[in-house]
């Protein structure tokens, strides 16, 4: 519920739709994308995220993803400044797309990640390989703005398939099929100095 | 008050033009949108999303709006509005024509859809991707293996490498691997420790620019090499295209020495690269496609039915706004005639359009107008008529004369009250009724009935007579006016006849010849009746002491019947010029009470009784020598003490009394128990006040006979007397304004009833002379009906 709160706190209107979405969908669909483990930090003035995500896709996306259609993940975080009397203050958000694609002639799958110059590709033999390395944060490095350092910092983390990255005809599929609701919901964690 | 409200507004926001045309131009545009995107153009693919959303609601949107619509529609046609049967047909037409031929294009178009899309699949096409990406895989695979070849000799060089200790990239190997690469040409050369760290790399100066690290293999195939397989596989590096990797294990002579692990990354000939990115990029399409061939037809299903179904309610809704412009018109109209049915025609629809119906609504207004004008017309001249009839009524209902008409067929139409009082019947019963009705419910008609319908069969246009009937018992002469009413349509138009009681006027006129005779008679019989007694008297005195004894007693008996009958005739004469006497009225002021009192002492019977109101009494001394021996009898005074003074001759009034008692008297003659009763009351008619004086007695009344000839002369039941008693009384009153009325009691007796008119002071003196003679018989018919008439007796 904390969530909700926030994203109704933010003003977000897409938040909130996405939040009261999520909050309808996890206790029916399986949920198979988790954010399971994640060790925020702040390095000088930057936000590490360490840990895994656990991505795993349903068969419907699965067989996609066989067949060449690419699948775009979006990593939301959301930066909160923790209060005592009141509810935290959102200070700021990112959102890490990645992307995993089936390649044909050489059976791998590629995982790339950033965009224009930044961005890193990576081929892989297996799916799991490529979902680990998928859901891999590797310290991911993300820029912060001034903050107060004695304050208590938390951060939420939510990976969904991001279905309007899907080719068009898929989408109204996917929109109307429970097997392509991927999301993990949002989860809280704290942020160590 | 708040569904009408709540109608007016659905009429108004939901069911008009502007919401229709607004969210149809909407849809319209968000369904090319649409379209658009599903043809994957880069524009509208990111907001193919929104759009579909934005369809859908709109969609619903419209489905609600035309729910609503269609509940106010059943809710109007159960409440059975004028023009919703019509509405519902020309919705049904609609809905009709819009659901076969989109239902058709529909079907043929889905058909024609996923028949198209499966033809862009093409099971030889497939084949040839399926193949061409083989021919790629062994082509490289040939490639691969080569490069495992030589990869291998390369691993066999190294092993002469000696291992050492020290990490540090010596010469022998940096040297020997920049040796090996010249020598087998290959891009990239790694040499790696057991641990995974890099001992020695040499690169092509122009491979991977900006990238000073080597790029490492995975940990799973650092491990598969570590445990001695050889990994070879083609990379797909983005931008710089294919690159084969072959990663194998060193082995060194030393078994105790670490193993090592040589990696070889050699980039694809351009060529190679080319046609390999040309056939993964083709394959990967094709199986794009052929995955999406389901999400896409479906896809294309939703937007058609999308359409389909807006089309449908667009229809829907052009059907129940057509219908309802079609109809507002048809309705008022519908309502104007039922206002009309109802009478009211001062309805006018307005005009709203120019069409058939435009003119029609104008035709009807037009209509209503003329209509109301001519009923307005019809009730004026209805009031007109009315005004008239009144009219006439009251002209009618305030003649003194009798008026009766008939129709054509001879039934009693009208009749005024005059008629009613002068025939004595209830024309009111008889109205509608035949002339033969009228003669069997009153026999006294009968001579009335026989003239008119013997005028009626002869077919005279105009005719008099004069009639005697004998209404109530009382004999009445009318006089009749017969006129034929104007014809209508070739009808003959009936009768009126007009009538006058004239009784009055002939008995007037009998009057009138009987004082002329009696004045004449007086005047000429009482000149030769004095010599006649002188003569007489001369005779007695000069030859009754002259004559013997036998004829002194026939002259004696002779000449004393002469003078008797001399002296009888003289009263008679006397009477007869008092009768003739003309009206000499010395009016005053008279207490009619008090002089009723005076009379009646002077026939006090001494052995009466004087009791309270009741005067025993006897009759007075004639002046003649007529002494008459009368019996006693008792008279009951019942007077008014509130009369009023009238202004009347007290000397004749006197006279009148006088005349009233000496009948009552007369006719007391041969009753048991003779009684007199005198009343006075004060009587007020319309806004005349009377005196009525009444005198009543239990003898046997009035003849039958004599009834209508009471009033005349000569007109008596008495052995003696002139008959000019009640023909004297009834002049005086008449002087004097009043009217007498004679009627037998039912019981037993009779009455005589005296009226005379409280003048004002203004009119004493001349109060009779103010009336007229028709108001003189009027009264007198007035008085006749209030009594009832009934016989009396002289």
């Amino acid at each position: 519920m904390d969530f909700i709160m926030r994203a109704l706190v933010s003003g977000d209107w897409r938040l909130v739709a996405a939040a009261v979405l999520a909050l309808g969908f996890t206790s029916e669909v399986t949920a198979e994308f988790k954010v399971t483990d994640v060790q925020p930090k702040f390095v000088e003035k930057s936000l590490i995220l360490a840990g895994n995500l656990d991505l795993g896709l349903s068969p419907k996306v699965e067989e996609a993803l066989g067949k060449g259609i690419p699948l775009d993940v979006v990593i939301d975080i959301q930066l909160y400044r923790q209060r005592r009397f009141f509810w935290d203050k959102k200070i700021t958000f990112w959102a890490v797309q990645r992307r995993i694609q089936y390649h044909a002639l050489s059976g791998q799958y590629l995982v790339s990640s950033g965009t224009g110059d930044r961005e890193i590709r990576e081929s892989l033999l297996t799916l799991s390989e490529a979902l680990k390395q998928l859901g891999a944060l590797n310290d991911l490095k993300l820029e912060l703005p001034e903050l107060h350092a004695e304050d208590g910092y938390s951060v939420d983390i939510r990976v969904s398939l991001d279905i309007e990255a899907l080719p068009t005809p898929l989408r109204p599929v996917a929109y109307t099929s429970f097997a392509w609701h991927l999301n993990s919901g949002w989860t809280s964690w704290k942020v160590v100095h | 008050m708040e569904s009408s409200a709540l109608s007016r507004y659905v009429s108004r926001h939901v069911t008009g033009l502007t919401p229709l045309v607004v969210l149809s131009l909407l849809l319209i545009a968000a369904f090319v949108m649409m379209n658009a995107a599903a043809q994957n153009s880069a524009l509208f693919g990111r907001l193919y999303s929104v759009l579909l959303l934005v369809n859908i609601l709109g969609v619903l949107l419209l489905l609600a709006l035309i729910l609503l619509n269609l509940l106010h529609f059943v809710e109007q046609y159960r409440a059975r509005v004028m023009g919703t049967r019509l509405t519902l047909r020309l919705m049904l037409m609609f809905v009709v024509l819009a659901v076969l031929p989109v239902s058709v294009v529909f079907f043929f178009s889905i058909q024609t859809l996923n028949r198209g899309i499966d033809n862009w699949f093409d099971v030889r096409i497939e084949r040839a991707l399926d193949d061409a990406l083989l021919l790629g895989r062994t082509a490289l695979d040939a490639l691969k293996l080569d490069l495992v070849k030589n990869t291998q000799e390369m691993a066999a060089e190294l092993e002469m490498l000696p291992v050492r200790e020290k990490l540090v990239p010596g010469r022998s190997e940096l040297s020997l691997l920049s040796l090996l690469r010249e020598q087998y040409n290959i891009t990239e050369l790694t040499l790696f420790s057991q641990d995974g760290r890099i001992i020695a790399s040499v690169s092509e100066a122009n491979f991977e620019t900006g990238s000073l690290v080597p790029s490492r293999p995975s940990d799973t195939v650092l491990t598969q090499a570590r445990q001695g397989q050889t990994y070879a596989n083609i990379d797909a590096i983005g931008k710089s295209g294919l690159r084969m990797r072959v990663v194998i294990p060193v082995r060194t002579r030393d078994v105790s020495a670490p193993l090592r692990v040589l990696q070889v990354l050699q980039a694809l000939p351009p060529r190679y690269t080319k046609l390999g990115e040309s056939v993964q990029t083709a394959f990967a399409e094709y199986e794009k496609l052929v995955y999406l061939r389901g999400p896409l037809k479906f896809g294309f299903t939703l937007t058609l039915s999308l359409i389909a179904l807006l089309t449908l309610l667009i229809a829907v809704w052009a059907a129940i706004f057509s219908a309802r412009h079609l109809t507002t018109p048809i309705r008022e109209l519908a309502e104007g005639t039922r206002a009309v049915a109802r009478g009211d025609y001062q309805m006018q629809i307005p005009v709203t359009s120019t069409d058939e119906i435009g003119i029609l609504v104008g035709s009807f207004n037009e209509m209503t107008h003329r209509i109301h004008r001519a009923q307005t017309q019809t009730k004026r001249s209805q009031q007109e008529a009315e005004i008239q009839r009144a009219y006439l009524e009251t002209v009618l209902g305030h003649l003194s004369s009798g008026v009766l008409t008939f129709n054509q067929r001879l039934l009693l139409r009208t009749h005024n009250a005059a008629a009613g009082q002068i025939l004595g019947a209830d024309l009111k019963s008889a109205e509608r009724k035949s002339l033969a009705w009228l003669s069997e419910t009153y026999p006294a008609l009968r001579p009335l009935t026989e003239i008119v319908q013997r005028a009626a069969a002869a077919g005279e246009n105009e005719w008099q007579t004069q009639i005697q009937l004998s209404v109530n018992n009382q004999r009445r002469t009318l006089m009749l006016h017969g006129t034929s009413l104007p014809s209508w349509r070739g009808k003959r138009g009936g009768y009126v006849v007009v009538f006058d009681d004239i009784t009055m006027l002939i008995q007037a006129q009998r009057d009138a010849a009987w004082g002329e005779v009696a004045r004449r008679m007086a005047h000429e019989i009482r000149n030769p009746l004095t010599p006649i007694q002188l003569s007489a008297e001369r005779i007695r005195h000069k030859y009754l002491g002259a004559v013997s004894e036998d004829e002194r007693n026939a002259l004696d008996r002779a000449t004393r019947t002469i003078i008797e009958q001399v002296e009888a005739l003289k009263s008679m004469v006397k009477d007869f010029s008092e009768y003739a006497r003309s009206a000499q009225m010395q009016s005053q002021p008279v207490d009619l009470n008090g002089l009723i009192r005076d009379v009646v002492e002077l026939y006090r019977n001494e052995h009466g009784q004087a009791i309270e109101g009741v005067v025993p009494l006897r009759r007075a001394a004639e002046k003649n020598d007529l002494v008459r021996l009368l019996r006693p009898m008792t008279t009951k005074l019942h007077l008014d003490a509130d009369l009023p003074r009238i202004s009347a001759d007290p000397g004749r009034l006197r006279q009148v009394l006088h005349n009233l008692l000496i009948n009552a008297h007369d006719a007391l003659a041969s009753t048991a128990n003779p009684q007199i009763r005198i009343n006075t009351r004060l009587v007020a008619k319309n806004v005349h006040r009377f005196v009525e004086l009444k005198v009543q007695d239990n003898g046997p009344g009035f003849p039958e006979a004599l009834l209508s000839r009471l009033y005349e002369p000569y007109v008596t039941t008495k052995e003696k007397g002139t008959g000019l008693g009640l023909a004297i009384v009834k002049r005086i009153v008449e002087e004097h304004g009043g009217t007498i009325h004679v009627e037998n009691l039912a019981e037993r007796g009779a009455s005589v009833i005296i009226r005379l008119p409280v003048g004002e002071s203004t009119l004493a003196g001349n109060a009779s002379d103010d009336l007229s003679p028709a108001r003189a018989e009027k009264d007198v018919r007035h008085g006749r009906h209030a009594y009832g008439p009934k016989d009396g007796k002289a």
